[in-house]
């Protein structure tokens, strides 16, 4: 009897050593300061997913500068519609780079430049790609330019999203609802799925399409100790939490990367990476409302949803699990051809200011 | 090593208790008791006579058809896969209804089995707590059991029915499931400002840990008076013994005051009774009268306040 | 007034660990021995560095009063009084006191004749204070990731610290935690209000016996645990909350960085779900 108490006891403590290392991480971490000393706030890192991370998040090295001197683009080659303001090398030099960012293997006879191009007739119409394309140059000039508030210094090429893939590695669309409804059960058709998009916990799973295409309001704290108009319900504390917790995943990051937990919705008690949010928020919405969603007619069947609707972009779209996508390189800076065109054409001299 | 009162060494076996008898107008207990003697190791060996009882069996089928009505709704949400049923049962869930329906009776699809749970299992529990007073009274003993019961139900009944008829909607009660109740419970935290600033939140954690603190102070006690008899309660605060004095003693001479054998019950008592009191009351004040308890802390200035290490934040806007 | 009808036999000599005789005698009620002295040394030592503190804060509202600890960037060294030295004073103050007080109960257990159980007990305890401030910020290599020292700034950072793992409630061992929190609360208001009913029986009724007590359980859920088992049954639950609590601390950081749902992914991920 009591050499098979001490005997289970010993296999017990085995199989739960090897449970434990099995499911668990290891020592070092790192920690970051993310607030006033006590106060707890910062990031907790394990090492060597940060590494892991770093590799895959790679800015790949710029190809040459390009002359931008000489004839325009548009007055050289037919059919140039976003990009005519640049130089011939220009325009040829950010043709082959986004050859490089979206479709790489140039052994593929469908990949390079006939990726977006009708083989051997590069002004030719017919395929697709182009025609989004064209859509996503001036989606990355806005980004750039109106939502500087969220991009910053540092900017976005289409390698920001795409990363060597026609289709980003992280894009949603609309899904069907987790459980069929039924007529007389309750099958809680909006949760109770531990997915990615809700960092594998039961809120609910598809908060993408409340935040990131519809602008559902995400705060749902009061502003006032006893306000008597907020009519934010639990159920909508959920939503708002499914879509910060597809935050927290998508940069990395916890909820103290941004927030004082005493005081979620107060400013003054939030980090400036909030209001970096706060922009962000609404970029991802234009992006998806102003330039993807308008192109679904341009999709052939395989390069949509289960629903029907375009793939859409999502914060881990660009951010792929760190904070700065790309770790924050300034690939822009590399590509002024993504900027927007100058607004006048001419030379002359801006109106003198008083 | 000096025997610590842990594990029984020696188990005497005789006949089992049939039970002190029951006056007229109470059943006749059932079952044969039997003896565990791995039960013996730590604790009473004899399991049973049971006393059956209507309000038993009544409080036992609604509470086993609150659980089937969960489980069939659980089921049917990953489409009555068995083996996926299995595999997230702690997500699964069966969520009280959308707020749009206020508190009118929803369809059954969309929150009605959730009241009809909720209502069976209310049901079981007051049962219950009905058969505690029918055992005690039969017994000629205190509804000290029963009135602690009725603490509990205080929280749960708050918690399901009450407050969310005081917010007008059933939409604000706890959902069945393992994962989603806790999605609700910290939900509720970050809908209403943060609960560690409600006084009645933090009174409640208090009782939860006094409660914890006492039973270890008082189980301890109790096991290292053990050699002098000293789980004899009943006895020894009737008529005070060499336990009951040293262990007085023993917490006299550590912090300066007692409890008595009897005292430390009471002490005991209230610590768990005023558990779920109090936070049911937390609970019942959250969106009926304070909105966002953190800035109610601000208002009555007991929320600390930190330098601002990122300085001024700007307030964004469209 | 200070000395009980019946205590006068019990002050006897002995029982002491350390300091034999010097410091056997009692102060009122109280039990001075060593460990008495240094529990008063720590306490007025740390009480006072926390009133310097206060006063360093700038307010005496005690629900407002806060010691923090350093910032992560030094480590795992000594910080400037100011800046966070004070509460690593105070941590050793505190410390000192609380061993000192279990060593003390040692003491007191031993000149009464009685197990040791109460000390373990409280070592428990100890062991979770412990883990919050010295085993958790060891292996994490700041001692600012200890909690600050003040009523409500020590919930800002237990909020803090849960957010940081997105939802804690799915942290497995702060659920066993969480569970045994609750079943202790219950079990001792089943066990106070049993004793109770027992000795304050319904009007009119006689005291009532242990065979009351276990047939009323045995009567309600078909067992009774016994008037031992309760009692070891409550050590039982009160320690395992206190231990999962450390449990559940010194895993989030040390070996669990991303967010606690995410750790049951080994459940969902099992191969015979296919």
């Amino acid at each position: 009897m009591k050499f098979n108490l001490i005997f289970g006891g010993v296999i017990a403590a085995i199989a739960g050593l090897a449970f434990v290392v099995l499911t668990f991480e290891r020592l070092p971490v790192d920690s970051t300061q993310g607030g006033f000393r006590g106060t707890s706030m910062g990031r907790v890192d394990n090492p060597r997913t940060v590494a892991a991370l770093a590799v895959r998040n790679q800015a790949p090295p710029a190809s040459e500068a390009a002359d931008d001197s000489g004839p325009r683009a548009s007055e050289i080659y037919e059919n140039v519609q976003v990009l005519g303001h640049l130089s011939i090398e220009q325009f040829g030099r950010i043709m082959l780079a986004m050859s490089e960012w979206i479709y790489p293997n140039a052994e593929n006879p469908a990949e390079s430049c006939n990726g977006c191009h009708v083989p051997g007739n590069f002004a030719a119409e017919g395929m697709y790609q182009k025609t989004v394309a064209r859509r996503m140059l001036q989606m990355v000039q806005t980004i750039n330019s109106t939502y500087s508030s969220h991009v910053q210094q540092v900017g976005v090429t289409c390698y920001t999203c795409h990363r060597g893939q026609a289709v980003p590695a992280a894009v949603w669309a609309e899904a069907p609802p987790n459980a069929r409804l039924h007529r007389l059960l309750s099958t809680a058709p909006a949760d109770n799925r531990p997915v990615v998009a809700n960092a594998y916990s039961s809120l609910p799973t598809d908060a993408y399409s409340a935040f990131l295409t519809r602008d559902s309001q995400v705060g749902v704290a009061g502003t006032s100790a006893r306000q008597a108009d907020n009519n934010s319900s639990i159920r909508q504390t959920e939503w708002t939490w499914s879509i910060m917790m597809h935050m927290s995943t998508s940069l990395g990051v916890n909820c103290t990367f941004c927030h004082n937990s005493r005081n979620f919705s107060g400013w003054q008690d939030s980090t400036p990476k909030r209001v970096t949010a706060w922009h962000g928020l609404r970029m991802v919405r234009s992006i998806n409302n102003d330039y993807i969603d308008p192109l679904q007619p341009e999709f052939p069947p395989h390069r949509l949803g289960p629903m029907g609707d375009p793939l859409k972009v999502n914060c881990s779209t660009c951010h792929m699990g760190v904070n700065q996508p790309l770790l924050g390189a300034p690939m822009l800076r590399d590509y002024p051809e993504l900027n927007p065109p100058p607004r006048s054409a001419s030379l002359e001299l801006p109106a003198s200011r008083n | 090593m000096e025997y610590q009162y842990l594990f029984t060494r020696l188990q005497p076996k005789g006949p089992s208790y049939p039970g002190v008898p029951l006056p007229a107008g109470n059943d006749a207990r059932v079952g044969k008791p039997l003896h565990s003697r791995l039960l013996g190791y730590i604790a009473d060996a004899q399991i049973g006579p049971f006393y059956l009882g209507y309000l038993g069996v009544l409080s036992v089928l609604s509470i086993l058809f609150s659980l089937t009505i969960i489980g069939f709704n659980m089921l049917a949400s990953v489409n009555w896969n068995v083996v996926q049923f299995i595999r997230l049962l702690p997500w699964l869930s069966l969520e009280a209804p959308l707020p749009v329906h206020g508190l009118r009776i929803p369809p059954l699809a969309e929150g009605g089995w959730w009241l009809a749970a909720g209502f069976f299992m209310t049901a079981g529990l007051l049962l219950f707590a009905a058969r505690t007073y029918r055992r005690a009274a039969a017994l000629g003993m205190g509804q000290h059991t029963f009135y602690a019961f009725m603490g509990a139900i205080w929280l749960i009944v708050v918690l399901g029915f009450i407050r969310p008829i005081a917010m007008g909607s059933w939409s604000e009660a706890v959902p069945f499931g393992i994962f989603p109740h806790l999605d609700w419970t910290a939900a509720f935290s970050i809908r209403y400002g943060n609960l560690f600033y409600n006084p009645f939140h933090a009174l409640s954690i208090v009782f939860l840990y006094g409660s914890v603190l006492l039973f270890a102070m008082h189980a301890a006690t109790i096991m290292a008076v053990g050699r002098f008899g000293g789980e004899r309660e009943v006895e020894l605060t009737v008529d005070r013994g060499t336990a009951a004095e040293r262990a007085g003693l023993f917490w006299r001479w550590t912090m300066g005051f007692n409890a008595t054998y009897e005292s430390i019950h009471r002490w005991a008592w209230w610590f768990a009774i005023l558990t779920p009191i109090t936070g049911g009351i937390g609970i019942l004040i959250t969106g009926t009268v304070v909105d966002n308890w953190f800035l109610w802390a601000v208002e009555k200035r007991f929320a600390p306040s930190y330098p601002a290490v990122w300085g001024v934040i700007p307030v964004p806007s469209n | 007034m200070a000395v009980l009808s019946f205590e006068q036999k019990y002050r006897v000599r002995g029982g002491t660990l350390v300091g034999g005789d010097l410091f056997d005698f009692w102060v009122g009620p109280f039990f001075v021995g060593f460990f008495g002295v240094t529990t008063i040394f720590f306490t007025v030592v740390g009480v006072g560095l926390i009133l310097v503190g206060a006063a360093h804060g700038g307010t005496w509202n005690p629900w407002l009063i806060n010691i923090a600890p350093p910032d992560l960037k030094y480590g795992l060294g000594l910080a400037p009084i100011y800046e966070g030295g004070l509460w690593q004073a105070i941590t050793i103050c505190a410390i000192g006191a609380f061993v000192s007080w279990a060593l003390r109960q040692a003491e007191i257990a031993r000149k009464l004749g009685m197990g040791m159980h109460i000390p373990w007990a409280y070592g428990m305890a100890i062991f979770a204070y412990v883990t919050l401030v010295v085993i958790r910020p060891l292996l994490m290599g700041a001692w600012g990731h200890g909690f600050p020292y003040g009523i409500f700034s020590h919930l800002d950072w237990v909020s803090n610290v849960g957010y940081q793992y997105l939802h804690f409630h799915y942290n497995p061992a702060h659920m066993i935690a969480v569970s045994f929190f609750f079943i202790t609360t219950l079990a001792l208001g089943l066990h106070a209000s049993l004793v109770l009913a027992a000795i304050n029986p319904a009007s009119g009724e006689p005291v009532k016996t242990p065979e009351h007590e276990n047939t009323f359980y045995r009567d309600f859920i078909g067992y009774s645990i016994g008037t031992l088992g309760i009692h070891r049954l409550g050590l039982f639950l009160a320690l395992s909350a206190g231990f999962w609590s450390a449990v559940c601390i010194v895993i989030s950081g040390p070996f669990w960085t991303r967010g606690w749902p995410e750790w049951w992914n080994w459940w969902l991920q099992l191969p015979i779900w296919n």
